[in-house]
């Protein structure tokens, strides 16, 4: 075992790379099932008869998850006096009326909303992907002296939680005169930490070292390698950063609570939570908050079950393009 | 071109002492190779300067400077800023509301970890599992709240929870059961927020474990059959030590997630007396910085949250490993 | 093939620079000293935009762009943050009397003593003059409306039952025991530990001094007499069992006024507005009183009320106080506030004009704002402190435990613990309080 002797000192990178190594050496013996499509799959053992038990504990999960996400969508079917009156299980036929009403409000301002937040998820996402490959391929391909400090210091950011930063980044940002903008939202969240650590796992599992040496003997420069050789190859591990950066962009709440005054700049979730908690004159906009909340979710849904072929195959997908 | 000059290859790690002895490495100088991964991090490193490294030493300077009145403190110039020492820090650690703070935590912590590890690791298992069916329409439905938002699922919930608009109670009392406490009664309140971390939270470390299983070549699996294990065996005997890595991870990350609750008891606070506005640590950070405009408190006990955090991974990544790898190396 | 990356990182770059000044070109709102003079207003008030639009056509040379904030919390919360930074504070705000203290000890507002704010003084009541100038000479704000509070009663559940409406809190008790007996399902109303603005209103018209200016010294006083009677009063009430125990503002609460569970509201004058937000099938069915009084003295708080205020990082003052001026004092501002955002405005004769029919929701009552008029009147003179947050925030922690413990010992435990926790803060932020 090679791999783990420059990082000992590294207490995280050792244990998933000890993971990671032998995972490596797993994929080398097996005969490539990681291409198998989402039903092919899950049905690798058709000829055996199903398994009640299991197959029960499994969908109790699914209902468990599913039973809130069945009260909004049955909620957002109900107006405003039929959603503290009626059983809560009992649909309505208002669903369009609280769209209307939805779009209605402020002219439209909960699709502005849905813009910028697809705007920061989105966007953000991408480029703090980016970097996070640039910079786990670097620490997990090279070694130079202060990998193992720069390391240390990058996965401690994992610790800290937001609300704690955001104050003193509004403070920080208001000095060049940044907050209440686009960009006091986006610049913030395109490190992740969390992101460079995983890309870390994926580049030195997916990326061959082999491969590496060969190309540079043929004369390719370091950065074409790592767009044009190394890229492709983490591709299904770079979804899945994206993936978490998505939704974590998407679900933090503090940052642009702080940073925004202009309510036309406000992503879904701080949007959202402003009608619910509306002030003592007026009462909370439930049904157009519960609404919103079921409109927005579903582009997510839509992204994860377009993405989730990524999310099954990961890692694996790696070792068959190599 | 970038370089002309041949040299060999000066690094050291993973492969070098390979490639140094099968060829003469490419054309590139060796200041040239250790720029290049600097290069790289370079995106990584200012983002992470700016906006990471350099509002956390602003906290920590913070934390150690109050704010001070004079007289009525009316009109304008009537604070000042005064330096204070470790003041905030000996308010934050004598503050008994603090240290409830971190009790509730604490046990909020050791209520859900194990439940949402437990029935990740269930769920990815029987994922994985060959008899076992639905499991397409499973793994999407368990993994979906994961992308709602807390601040949303909190309030999903909290619908859920309130007995006059709560549908498990509509059916409680068809049973006659009339003394169902509320869900959000001081005793229950800690369970109901901790649900709300299990829903948002399973489908999440369901999915990391499934991963690793998937990993896992089949083989392994069609050997120990062959030897007359069962499934059960197989999935506690082969599988489960298998992805002990991944376990450790998600149990590491789902720890540091506990310490940080923040969302649910804020968003559930208004609907039930049961919680204060200092319920859970970082609730207390906010309320010093928004409700009573003191930042330098927040600071100073952002930063004991910071470094408990820090200290309980270290402590947590020391001892799991000693005992889930020391007799592997 | 380094340059594909670069043409590629460039059009990335300068793609993401379209979308973001594409986005942001109708977000900019900063006040430029071109031509108009633009004026940012933080303002939570719903539709208020709609008013100040009156403005904007009439006005083109200052220009008012309404930021819409979460509430009162919220806005105030920001504009702190903002002052702290150094910048980013908006021209004007809409600020809730109980926060001016606050703004003013953190130097977030400007004087506006020295403009034609200051004429003023005779178009408010005396209770509304004295919360923006905190009784000195300086003026923090130009008051915008006022929450005088009254008791709104589902008058069909009063008939069917046979209740009288309460004059006095006596009768409040007498009238609560009856309707709980009558029906254990229902109550006249909730003691809730989430609206700390409600029980300083409550205790306003007990004629509590929960603050006062002593000299050079900030007075506290809500340990006292008036408090602990309200205390003591509604934790008798929650002991018993006839009134309830739940905060308001929850969808629990939202479904026990649609469904008459909870048959009485303690409210005050914007009530209707959340009557008909959360329970609109109710209307015609409700009917407003004023607030039952201690005895025979006729007396009244306010729960809300807020006024306009222009921040310390405005550089267009007199643009704003003549903005501010127009908005909470000219007849046709006054009628589209009233119209348009639901308040009760704080000007005397503008609301006397603009107030002549009922609000919708209480058709079934012609002379809803002859009792408002009559609430708004009995209002008595109240102090707010510079740690109103601390103090309120104090309110939610420690009723929230009484109403759960339901004791009447428990109600008056909170109240001592409120002023400790006051004191406390107040000495240990260094300003000098009265003993």
């Amino acid at each position: 075992m090679t791999i783990t002797n420059q990082t000992r000192a590294v207490v995280l990178p050792e244990l998933t790379e000890a993971s990671e190594d032998r995972r490596t050496l797993r994929r080398a013996g097996r005969r490539g099932r990681g291409g198998a499509g989402g039903a092919a799959g899950a049905g690798r053992d058709q000829r055996m008869p199903l398994a009640v038990g299991s197959t029960a504990v499994l969908l109790l999960g699914a209902l468990y998850c599913l039973l809130p996400v069945a009260w909004v969508v049955i909620a957002s079917t109900k107006d405003a006096s039929e959603l503290f009156s009626t059983f809560t299980f009992a649909p309505s036929t208002h669903l369009w009326d609280n769209i209307v009403e939805l779009t209605n409000y402020r002219d439209g301002l909960y699709w502005r909303w849905m813009l910028n937040t697809a705007i920061y998820a989105g966007f953000g996402a991408i480029v703090s992907t980016y970097v996070s490959a640039l910079s786990g391929y670097a620490l997990a391909k090279y070694t130079f002296p202060g990998k193992g400090v720069v390391f240390k210091v990058l996965l401690m950011g994992v610790l800290v939680p937001g609300v704690i930063v955001a104050i003193p980044q509004y403070l920080l940002l208001a000095q060049v005169g940044l907050t209440n903008t686009y960009w006091s939202v986006l610049l913030p969240q395109l490190i992740s930490p969390y992101g460079i650590y995983l890309a870390r796992i994926y580049a030195a599992a997916a990326v061959p070292t082999d491969i590496i040496e060969s190309a540079r003997t043929e004369g390719a420069g370091e950065l074409f390698i790592f767009h044009r050789i190394a890229l492709p190859m983490m591709g299904p591990g770079l979804v899945t950063i994206f993936l978490f950066q998505f939704v974590a962009v998407w679900n933090n709440f503090m940052l642009p609570y702080i940073m925004l005054g202009n309510d036309e700049l406000f992503p879904i979730t701080v949007g959202l939570s402003g009608l619910l908690n509306q002030g003592a004159s007026l009462p909370a906009m439930y049904t157009l908050v519960i609404t919103g909340a079921l409109l927005s979710v579903l582009p997510l849904i839509v992204l994860f079950l377009v993405l989730q072929r990524y999310w099954r195959v990961d890692l694996a997908a790696g070792a068959v393009k190599a | 071109m970038t370089a002309t000059v041949a040299t060999p290859r000066s690094g050291a790690g993973r492969g070098a002492g390979r490639s140094a002895t099968r060829r003469p490495a490419g054309r590139r100088s060796a200041t040239r190779r250790h720029l290049t991964p600097w290069m790289m991090l370079a995106p990584g490193i200012v983002l992470f300067t700016v906006f990471m490294a350099a509002p956390i030493l602003y906290t920590v300077v913070l934390s150690f400077q109050k704010e001070m009145v004079k007289g009525l403190g009316l009109g304008s110039g009537a604070k000042t800023r005064t330096f204070a020492g470790f003041e905030n820090y000996v308010a934050t650690l004598t503050d008994p509301e603090f240290l409830a703070s971190v009790g509730r935590v604490l046990l909020y912590g050791v209520i859900l970890v194990p439940t949402m590890l437990g029935l990740a690791l269930l769920f990815s298992l029987l994922l994985d599992a060959r008899r076992t069916g639905a499991k397409g329409f499973s793994r999407v439905s368990i993994f979906l709240p994961y992308a709602v938002p807390a601040v949303i699922s909190s309030l999903l919930w909290g619908f859920l929870y309130l007995p006059a608009v709560s549908p498990f109670y509509w059916i409680f009392e068809q049973l006659g059961w009339d003394d169902v406490p509320s869900l959000l009664s001081p005793g229950l309140v800690i369970f109901a927020i901790a649900n709300i971390g299990l829903w948002g939270g399973v489908g999440f470390n369901m999915i990391v474990m499934y991963t690793s299983l998937k990993a896992v070549p089949t083989e392994i699996y069609e050997a120990a059959r062959i030897d007359g294990a069962s499934e059960r065996q197989i999935a506690l005997r082969i599988k489960v030590p298998i992805i002990m890595p991944a376990l450790i991870m998600t149990a590491l990350f789902s720890m540091i997630a506990t310490l940080q609750v923040f969302a649910e008891p804020t968003t559930l606070r208004p609907l039930t007396n049961s919680l204060s506005t200092t319920w859970s640590p970082l609730m207390y950070v906010y309320r010093d910085a928004f409700t009573r405009d003191d930042i330098y408190s927040a600071a100073a006990t952002s930063v004991i949250i910071a470094v408990a955090t820090f200290a309980i991974s270290f402590f947590f990544l020391r001892v799991v490993q000693r005992r889930a790898f020391g007799q592997e190396d | 093939m380094r340059a594909a990356f670069r043409t590629g990182a460039i059009a990335a770059v300068a793609a993401a620079a379209l979308i973001m000044t594409g986005c942001s070109a109708d977000a900019g709102s900063e006040g430029s000293a071109d031509d108009p003079v633009e004026l940012t207003y933080w303002a939570w008030a719903p539709n208020l935009d709609k008013v100040v639009d009156i403005w904007n056509d009439q006005n083109p040379d200052i220009q008012v762009t309404v930021n819409k904030q979460d509430g009162g919390d919220p806005a105030i919360t920001k504009l702190l943050t903002a002052i702290k930074a150094g910048s980013g504070a908006p021209d004007l705000i809409q600020a809730e009397y109980q926060k001016i203290p606050t703004l003013v000890s953190s130097d977030a507002l400007a004087d506006l003593a020295g403009t034609d704010a200051a004429d003023l003084s005779g178009d408010f009541p005396d209770s509304a003059w004295d919360s923006v100038t905190l009784g000195g000479d300086a003026l923090y704000a130009i008051p915008q409306d006022t929450g005088p509070m009254m008791f709104f009663y589902r008058d069909d559940i009063f008939t069917q039952l046979g209740l009288t409406v309460p004059t006095t809190w006596d009768e409040y008790a007498a009238t609560a025991r009856a309707l709980h007996t009558a029906d254990p399902t229902k109550y006249l109303g909730t003691f809730s530990s989430n609206d700390a603005g409600w029980f300083a209103g409550l205790s306003q018209q007990a004629e509590a001094e929960w603050w006062s200016i002593d000299g050079d010294a900030w007075g506290v006083g809500i340990d006292e007499e008036p408090t602990q009677q309200v205390a003591d009063y509604w934790g008798g009430l929650v002991e018993e069992g006839v009134i309830d125990n739940k905060p308001m503002y929850t969808p629990e609460w939202n479904a026990a006024l649609n469904d008459g569970t909870q048959a009485g509201w303690l409210g005050a004058v914007w009530g209707p507005g959340v009557l008909s937000g959360n329970a609109a099938d109710t209307a015609g069915l409700w009917k407003a009183a004023p607030l039952p009084n201690w005895g025979s003295d006729v007396s009244n708080g306010n729960w809300g009320g807020s006024s306009t205020a222009v921040t310390s990082q405005s550089e267009h003052v007199d643009a704003a106080v003549k903005f501010a001026t127009w908005l909470n004092t000219d007849p046709e501002a006054v009628q589209a506030l009233v119209t348009e955002t639901g308040i009760y405005p704080a000007s005397t004769d503008a609301a006397a004009s603009a107030l002549t029919e009922a609000p919708e929701f209480f058709s079934n009552q012609p002379d809803f704002y002859d009792v408002a008029a009559e609430a708004a009147q009995a209002v008595a003179p109240f102090q707010y402190g510079p740690n109103v947050n601390v103090t309120f925030s104090a309110y939610n922690d420690e009723f929230a435990k009484a109403a759960e413990s339901k004791t009447r010992q428990a109600f008056l435990d909170a109240v001592a613990a409120m002023q400790q926790i006051t004191v406390d803060d107040l000495e240990s932020s260094g300003f000098t309080v009265a003993k």
